[in-house]
């Protein structure tokens, strides 16, 4: 009982630490979304912005742009799993004053920004949302009515919401895509789109090269600082988790494997008697092992159903989310059971073997 | 007596002692390991993050009127309360500039910028500060410009102008023009492209703005923010903001930072500090989740261990009884038995503990790691708290028994 016990427990930190470890990776991967976009596509001709924080040196170059159509069908034809916004920025006036405003999809934008640190509500039709920056020096707040002059109409719009991000989008103006490429004269066109790739399996700059191909006329680019840096991350923590199972079972198990040893050694005096009665050692082993063998299952049994309900209780607490449910993990399970046990109990059973049965049975 | 029967039972079975030893000492070992990581690895992990660029951006407080930072106060950033928070900054000077370069002409933007420079300021450890350290994701081709005319250019710029590393190209502004040589083209894939990259020195006397910078990007370590340090810090009492300016959220260290850069805010940089906190913690969450399993884990196989060990002994302590011996002397025979065992198990599991923990430290994060002190005699004494434990339940059984019934078999 006390040996299932142990084995079953051994086993059950084994499946545990297996499936939170490769659950990890997953969860980690995930978490490091929210660090944004970690591809983007521009025009070929363009030029980024100098970046973030507002900083403008006016129009550098004579503005191009993507054709929204070409960029869908090609992602389409990729196969990519990426989640995508289109951005198209342009400048409208607002009381006599040029200001850079970007056309969005804002519930494209609420999964990729999850940084923005919005005061108001998202914005319905007909409204806006506004950078920081840009609202402390029109002295706008939420609630106003703004009037954007277009090259040929006028757009009023309500404020719905102001933005701090600590990047350039403190600086910009937001309205809907449909709304500000009609204003600017410029329907189905972008200046940017951004892309969030879930690398599956493959690098992201695969996936950028294969992008490539499809946009001839537009940069893929990869945003090194989000890309690079979470593939780095994302190493360390394989390795983190990949070492602290290592050295849990290591220990666990040698610990397990001499409670084996343990149990087999005091029973010399039954392996006496067995060979007294003309047991072959082939014979004895053979029994020793069965028994060590029947025990492993059972434990590895249980502790494959213990260790399932360990990893989801941690993925639960930590992540919020479910564990995966890994069957062939209870075929990790058993062996490490099956071979601790046989482990535990081949050792003495070898040196229990050159005990005389005479003397063992005496009980010297 | 107690002495002679303690010695012949560690000399007699060594198997079996030697079994035991083994478990105390590796789960001793796992607790060092764990509780000496756990501890480090928040940090570690924090740092790590770091790599994501900084998360605190200072400019002027008036942008519009083209207000600028003083270059002299800078230094000052490594004297605040949250110094030792703070693990990078880099000022920057923007320009726009006409670039020439074998006869091709190209408008573009000058950056002056810190890439790797000695700081020293008084009463504090030198310390090497610029974009080498707070953008680890540039990926330069070439090297780092030391000397004061050699520069970094974007790769689109470079592609655009056709230079490549080694050639030489001129930035023109307001007449003035300053020669540069190309040591390094860096790829980002950010608005970094687009740019040149000189010494701050160089640019600020191109562009006229002697000790003058347009704004600084500081990379500090930072807790996850919570419910409480979300509030808007103006309409917090006098207590609260004590608590929320001891507290390092990004928006107090922000505070912190811009309260020396004389006419500067700061912002945070929200998209690299939210998802850091959030990252951090569940990280956190993890290693504490996993240094639990692996305490209970080891103190079960441990008396496990133990128990099957004691179980056996009946009959010895049923002749012990028979002879005379009292509850107390059985009691002292056995816990001073699992006593010697589990300090000396303790101290190898230690050992053994430490130089895991090293291991993985160096392995992951590529850096040593410091076991605090008080992890010895934790060490030791949660391998006694644990031996002694398990050796409760059978120790117990073993009082209970009556030797005329297990001396008859």
């Amino acid at each position: 009982m006390l040996l299932l016990a142990v084995l079953a427990m051994a086993s059950s930190l084994a499946t545990a630490l297996g499936i939170v470890s490769s659950s990890m990776e997953k969860r980690v991967a995930e978490e490091v979304r929210k660090y944004g976009a970690n591809l983007v596509i521009i025009p070929e001709s363009a030029r980024l912005d100098v970046g973030s924080g507002g900083l403008n040196f006016g129009v550098v170059s004579e503005p191009s742009y993507l054709q929204q159509k070409q960029v869908e069908e090609a992602l389409v034809k990729s196969a990519l799993k990426a989640e995508v916004s289109f951005h198209l920025r342009g400048a409208l006036q607002l009381k006599d004053a040029d200001i850079m405003v970007e056309g969005v999809n804002f519930s494209d934008i609420r999964r990729l920004f999850p940084w923005w640190q919005l005061k108001g509500n998202w914005p319905a039709a007909g409204e806006t949302i506004v950078g920081s920056d840009l609202a402390s020096r029109m002295k706008l707040k939420v609630g106003d009515i703004v009037e954007l002059a277009g090259s040929n109409n006028k757009i009023p719009l309500r404020v719905s919401g102001i933005v701090a991000s600590g990047g350039e989008e403190d600086g910009l103006l937001f309205m809907a895509l449909p709304e500000l490429q009609r204003a600017l004269g410029l329907d189905g066109q972008l200046t940017l789109v951004r892309l969030m790739v879930t690398a599956g399996g493959d690098s992201l700059k695969k996936s950028a090269s294969a992008l490539q191909m499809l946009l001839p006329a537009a940069k893929v680019n990869e945003v090194r600082q989000t890309a690079r840096t979470s593939e780095g991350l994302l190493a360390k923590v394989k390795l983190l988790m990949l070492m602290v199972t290592a050295v849990v079972l290591v220990s666990a198990g040698s610990s397990v494997a001499g409670t084996m040893s343990t149990t087999v050694l005091e029973r010399g005096k039954e392996i006496g008697l067995m060979k007294a009665m003309g047991g072959t050692r082939w014979e004895v082993m053979l029994i020793f092992c069965g028994e060590a063998a029947m025990l492993g299952v059972l434990g590895g049994l249980a502790g494959y159903v213990f260790g399932s309900v360990i990893a989801q209780f941690i993925t639960k607490t930590v992540f919020s989310a479910s564990a995966d449910f890994i069957p062939w993990f209870a075929g990790i399970s058993l062996g490490v059971s099956l071979f601790l046990a046989l482990l535990g109990s081949i050792g003495p059973m070898i040196s229990v073997f050159r005990l005389d049965p005479v003397r063992s049975l005496r009980g010297e | 007596m107690l002495f002679r029967i303690l010695k012949n039972s560690f000399l007699k079975r060594p198997k079996a002692v030697f079994l035991i030893f083994l478990s105390v000492a590796m789960g001793a070992a796992v607790a060092t390991a764990f509780l000496g990581i756990a501890g480090e690895i928040s940090h570690k992990m924090a740092l790590e993050l770091r790599s994501y660029g900084a998360n605190i951006l200072l400019e002027p407080s008036a942008v519009e009127g083209g207000g600028f930072l003083r270059e002299e106060d800078l230094p000052k950033i490594k004297t605040v309360f949250w110094k030792y928070n703070i693990t990078g900054f880099t000022p920057y000077l923007f320009g726009v500039a006409d670039f020439s370069a074998g006869g091709k002409k190209e408008r573009g933007v000058v950056s002056g910028t810190w890439f790797a420079k000695q700081l020293e300021v008084p009463g504090e450890d030198p310390s090497v500060q610029g974009i080498k350290g707070i953008a680890p994701w540039w990926e330069v081709q070439g090297t780092w410009p030391e000397g004061p005319d050699e520069a970094i250019v974007g790769a689109t710029l470079a592609k655009r102008l056709g230079v490549i590393v080694g050639k030489e190209l001129d930035a023109t502004v307001h007449g003035r023009t300053q020669r540069f040589r190309v040591v390094g083209v860096v790829t980002t894939g950010g608005y970094e492209e687009e740019q040149l990259f000189a010494p701050l020195v160089t640019v600020q006397s191109l562009l006229q703005k002697q000790g003058k910078v347009s704004r600084v990007l500081v990379s500090a370590l930072t807790v996850p923010m919570d419910e409480f340090g979300k509030k808007d810090p103006a309409s917090m009492s006098k207590d609260e903001y004590e608590k929320w300016y001891c507290t390092a959220y990004v928006t107090s260290v922000a505070k912190n930072v811009e309260e020396v850069m004389a006419g500067s805010r700061a912002k945070p940089i929200w998209q690299i500090a939210s998802a850091e906190g959030s990252l951090l913690k569940k990280l956190n969450n993890v290693m504490l989740l996993l240094t639990v399993l692996a305490l209970v884990a080891s103190a079960t196989a441990v008396s496990t261990s133990l128990m099957a060990s004691m179980a056996e002994r009946g009959p010895e302590i049923a002749l012990m009884k028979a002879v005379g011996a009292d509850r107390f002397q059985i009691s002292a025979i056995f816990v001073g038995e699992t006593l010697i065992i589990s300090i000396a198990g303790g101290v190898v599991g230690y050992l053994l503990g430490d130089q895991l923990a090293g291991i993985i430290s160096r392995t992951v994060f590529n850096s040593a790691i410091t076991s605090p002190l008080w992890l010895f005699p934790t060490a030791i004494i949660s391998a006694l708290v644990v031996a002694i434990a398990g050796s409760v339940a059978p120790l117990r059984r073993a009082l209970l028994i009556e030797p005329v019934k297990v001396l008859k078999g």
